[in-house]
């Protein structure tokens, strides 16, 4: 197998299955091909990991397109997140054909436009060519637009709105930020043609035009700042996250907002490197960590709609990986570490949230009361995705946190870790108290409790295992994925 | 050449001040299409007086999506939507101007810091950036939707001037994927108005207010 040809596989196999998806006659069909294509892209994916780890790294396109650790990792955290998606889309979607509420024609739509998002990440995972990374992401604003008003209600339309306008717009900000760093490429390799290849802007970093490349970044943060959800710029995630079906939240959450923070990511070693820009980046990363994190802290404690509550943590855990990256070092490796973590926890938490909405009728915490009782196997899986979000131990993402930490004392950033903790504790407190009262609190449901289904358990028990095992050990091979990765982002600091 | 140049970026600057004073839509959408035949002249113009491939399919494809497929869409989104004028912004039109005024200044210093040495034109990046500037602001101060798109397309149209500026040599892949998305992205938006106006019986973005906190 020539590598070139898997890379092109990568992206192109969900575009065709997308167009598809398009036509096919069945919604049980449609959710088979959704699965189907993760579970033909992961031996691919990993192939070219372990491929990339031993060479460093994979081009072809001519040098356009490119997996080495970073990507490779990415890739990885891409097919969990919608692997675990489409399996539990498989459930949801089964239940709400069983009621009516999901016809053949949305399920079309619904299926090329997951595909097609696909199709896109997988592109802005793999493009060496920044521009072309810059239109991956556009492309997904557009093609995700439609998932989160899969269900046209008026609040759906509503959160479709902004989310199309603020990440338009935010994402036309990052564009600048690509052209001006373009600019400070082409000066400093006059007359290249591959001005935009990320390849070439790392070999001579120290060309660079300083001044070109500090504005760029700010431009490139503010942009893909504002699809990863970093405050202030989060305005439109917790509507989104909200309205959008269980699987879709899951995907955003899981993965839509760490593929623009990725792009961010390609930047960071670059900016480093230029003349008198040490500092720089990583300083503003910590900056707009550290807000989120605080922001969302403050609109934990006051939220009563639960895909709301998670989606506030999401803006805090994007924030926890921004703080990781700025801090450098551990803080990298935890970064992307955590990365992983959140995206299981996060789409088990939605899944539950969702599955549990559907029976109760409502997300308001208030109503979701005793889901132990009530579903034993999701209300299981939404007190533990709590319990595991909130940074509980003995899960992973206490083990990624606790290196975050760890990271900041390094650097002897006290302010920022005692701001950290203290929007931690928030959050833990916030978070806990929501999370019991709704396993145990109040008067049982009067509603019909769901059905007992295999997958569900199988579902929540495949993600409560992945938590408690990361949190205990990592893999040797994906500690040597995650180790080379973490150099990469971080420029050999 | 030079001439043709800086008169197509000054009528760009022009345009949008006038767009910022203009409560009917269809003045609205006739000045942002006619910002895309004045940009479709742009790749021509820097080339001259040879004339590329590249240029002349990257002028073609602008005059076609920019000057005439944009308006098309947003007209029959206005007709189905039954918006005929912005009626009350959240600035006012005089205080809008002014703050158009205070963007090509902005735009101005910003580009003076800058300091790219650029070859055509002094004009282009501080027309360039005052167009972001000017589009961000309409697209925050208008309340209708079909008034937000045009916020959105004059703010592209800031970085189809910008990336035309620094870049000599852009691949022209790039530029063509650009303006690729930015044509799926009115679609988009024009289908979600659609379907906003079919639930809501209203394109008022300021209504769109039941998602809070």
């Amino acid at each position: 197998m020539s590598p070139s040809l898997v890379i092109n596989v990568l992206w192109l196999l969900p575009l065709v299955a997308a167009l598809v998806a398009w036509r096919l006659p069945s919604v049980r069909a449609i959710l088979g091909v959704i699965l189907a294509v993760v579970v033909v892209l992961v031996p691919c994916a990993v192939w070219l990991v372990a491929l990339s780890l031993r060479l460093g790294r994979v081009t072809a396109a001519s040098q356009w397109l490119l997996v080495d650790a970073l990507s490779g990792f990415h890739l990885l955290v891409m097919l969990v997140v919608f692997g675990l998606s489409a399996i539990f889309a498989w459930s949801y979607f089964g239940a709400e054909v069983a009621h009516g509420h999901f016809s053949l024609r949305q399920a079309r739509r619904f299926g090329a436009l997951w595909l097609g998002a696909q199709g896109a990440m997988t592109a802005v995972l793999i493009s060496n060519n920044l521009a072309m990374q810059w239109v991956g992401i556009e492309a997904t604003t557009l093609l995700t637009a439609f998932l989160i008003s899969t269900h046209t209600t008026s609040a759906s339309l509503e959160a479709t709105w902004k989310y199309l306008m603020i990440c338009s717009v935010g994402v036309a900000f990052a564009f600048v930020g690509t052209l001006l760093v373009a600019t400070a490429a082409m000066h400093a390799h006059t007359g290249s043609h591959n001005a935009l290849l990320w390849t070439e802007l790392l070999a001579a970093p120290e060309r660079l035009d300083p001044l070109l490349i500090k504005a760029g970044f700010v431009f490139l943060l503010v942009g893909y700042g504002t699809k990863a959800g970093l405050a202030p710029m989060h305005s439109w995630l917790p509507d989104a996250h909200s309205q959008a079906p269980a699987p879709v939240s899951a995907l955003f959450s899981g993965f839509l907002l760490n593929a623009a923070l990725y792009c961010l990511m390609r930047y960071l070693p670059v900016v480093e490197g230029a003349p008198t820009l040490t500092g720089f980046a990583p300083g503003l990363l910590v900056f707009f960590g550290v807000v989120s994190v605080i922001v969302a802290a403050a609109f934990i404690l006051f939220q009563t709609d639960a895909k709301r509550l998670l989606a506030y943590c999401s803006v805090e855990h994007l924030g926890i990986v921004a703080l990781g990256l700025g801090l450098g070092g551990v803080g990298t490796f935890a970064a992307l570490f955590h990365t992983l973590n959140h995206s299981v926890a996060k789409s088990l938490a939605f899944f539950a949230a969702g599955r549990l909405g559907q029976t109760y009728g409502t997300h308001d915490m208030n109503k979701l009361t005793r889901t132990l009782h009530h579903s034993p196997v999701w209300g299981t899986g939404l007190f533990v995705s709590l319990l595991a979000l909130v940074g509980a131990a003995p899960f992973a993402l206490f083990m990624s946190e606790l290196q975050v930490v760890m990271a900041a004392s390094h650097r002897h950033a006290y302010w920022t870790l005692g701001l950290f903790l203290a929007g931690a504790a928030v959050v833990f407190v916030g978070m806990l108290r929501r999370a019991i009262a709704m396993a145990w609190g109040g008067a049982a449901a009067a509603t019909p409790r769901p059905g007992f289904a295999l997958l569900d358990l199988g579902l929540v028990l495949l993600c409560v295992a992945a938590l408690v095992t990361l949190g205990l050990f990592i893999p040797p091979g994906l500690n040597e994925t995650l180790v080379a990765a973490a150099r990469i982002a971080g420029g050999g600091r | 050449m030079r001439h043709a140049l800086d008169f197509v970026l000054v009528t760009l600057v022009l345009t949008d001040l006038v767009l910022l004073g203009s409560s009917r839509l269809t003045a609205c959408i006739r000045l942002v299409a006619a910002q895309g035949v004045l940009l479709a002249f742009l790749p021509l113009a820097l080339t001259w007086p040879e004339l590329e491939v590249a240029a002349m399919a990257l002028a073609a494809s602008t005059l076609l999506v920019k000057g005439v497929a944009f308006p098309l869409v947003l007209e029959r989104a206005m007709r189905d939507a039954r918006a005929r004028r912005e009626i009350e912004p959240f600035v006012g039109y005089t205080p809008s101007l002014l703050v158009g005024l205070g963007m090509l200044g902005a735009g101005t210093w910003l580009a003076d810091r800058l300091s790219a040495d650029v070859v055509r034109s002094p004009l282009m990046v501080p027309v360039a950036l005052s167009m972001i500037l000017t589009g961000l602001f309409f697209v925050i101060s208008r309340k209708k939707a079909v008034s937000q798109v045009l916020g959105y397309l004059v703010l592209e149209n800031g970085t189809y001037v910008l990336g035309i500026s620094l870049l000599s040599e852009t691949p022209f892949l790039v530029e063509l994927g650009m303006l690729l998305d930015v044509f799926v992205a009115v679609f988009v938006m024009g289908i979600a108005i659609f379907q906003i106006n079919r639930e809501f019986d209203h394109i008022d973005v300021d209504q769109l207010d039941s998602l809070k906190g």
